[in-house]
């Protein structure tokens, strides 16, 4: 990994700018190397793939959260309580971690996993969610390990053609039920957001009555302040309100 | 045929969910807009650029690969999440991992933040 900066810079340096096009790259590439480097100073080294290995469109990092009894849910104890797993740039890079961590049906207590972009907090207020929403779909215990591996395989291996849309992954193991949910940035965007549906379904194999919710980040955000009462007037943002269950109190 | 009008003529298709492609020469592919990973994968050009598509198939074939064997260096230790509860930490996998940095140690240490209820 590091001679590939390295092997960059050295060609930078190397190199007097043949032509135009091909300098202006070169000085991006010397940016992005100077920037990764700057970060791994002050932080950890970039993730890349490793020889033979299979690169993802994006790096990814594994997060793992479990609510404290007793604690509000705010969004600083929320924070808290989100521990990083870590990143990953490649599908075997990707294998290394999962394989040795256990599958979300074995969890115990109100925890969730949540498998977001590199840079991508599993936030509401992160800048990358806080326009954006996620669909959310119940399923019965038992369910999840298999459907939280395929929503993050199809994730991984970019098969919901929406851009640079999606987010990140969650799954939160509960008292009665599992829920996954996938996040996109841009909750008004119709269809980035129905081509997200169409995709879970096929991945999932969900039987065609299951229902999914479409929940933007702002309403999840008003439901931890408002009161009910208030909430409900605040129906007309719901997205694709037909398919929206009961709007119970999922406030996660 | 340019690739940008096939993107936007179909834009709401649905997307196969094996990913067959027979081509009986090259004259369907624009050339330059398509290209395979390593393994084989095809990339593919899409509205938002070239992507690094994987199917689940191909991505579980990778699931046998040697490296995925052993934790990554730098696995936090969670009983129940990445060690089985009450079990002592792993050793730490002496292999060549991709970073090698000295500084990139084990997070073990900020366990104690982390409160659980075992």
């Amino acid at each position: 990994m590091n001679n590939k900066f390295d092997a960059l810079k050295d060609d930078d340096s190397g190199d007097h700018d043949q032509n135009e096009e091909n300098g202006a790259q070169k000085d991006g590439e010397k940016e992005k190397t100077e920037r990764d480097k700057s970060q791994s100073s002050s932080k950890r080294k970039a993730v890349v793939p490793g020889p033979a290995e299979h690169p993802l469109q994006y790096n990814y990092t594994f997060w793992y959260s479990r609510r404290t009894p007793g604690r509000p849910t705010s969004s600083q104890s929320y924070e808290q309580n989100v521990k990083q797993i870590g990143t990953f740039a490649s599908v075997e890079q990707f294998w290394r971690f999962y394989s040795h961590m256990v599958r979300p049906g074995d969890l115990t207590g109100h925890s969730d996993f949540h498998l977001f972009k590199e840079g991508i907090k599993p936030m509401w207020e992160d800048d990358a969610n806080k326009n954006g929403g996620k669909w959310i779909i119940r399923l019965r215990k038992g369910l999840a390990s298999r459907c939280w591996e395929n929503l993050i395989l199809a994730m991984l291996g970019e098969q919901f053609m929406v851009g640079e849309e999606i987010c990140g992954a969650v799954v939160s193991v509960r008292f009665q039920e599992d829920i996954i949910s996938i996040w996109n940035k841009t909750a008004s965007d119709q269809a980035t957001t129905a081509r997200i549906r169409d995709t879970l379904r096929r991945v999932l194999n969900l039987p065609p009555n299951t229902i999914m919710e479409y929940k933007t980040h702002t309403d999840s955000i008003k439901c931890l302040s408002c009161s009910p009462l208030l909430y409900e007037g605040r129906r007309d943002h719901v997205y694709k309100p037909e398919l929206s269950t009961e709007r119970d109190q999922y406030y996660e | 045929m340019s690739s940008g009008s096939s993107c936007s003529q179909t834009p709401s298709r649905a997307i196969p969910a094996t990913r067959r492609v027979v081509l009986g020469d090259g004259v369907h592919l624009p050339p330059g807009d398509y290209s395979t990973t390593p393994g084989g994968t095809l990339f593919s050009t899409t509205p938002g650029g070239t992507r690094i598509i994987y199917d689940r198939k191909f991505l579980m074939e990778c699931r046998n690969s040697p490296v995925t064997k052993t934790p990554p260096r730098d696995l936090p230790t969670i009983p129940g999440v990445t060690s089985p509860v009450g079990d002592e930490p792993p050793t730490e996998a002496s292999q060549d991992h991709l970073s090698s940095s000295p500084e990139d140690k084990p997070a073990g240490g900020e366990e104690s933040q982390f409160e659980m209820d075992i």
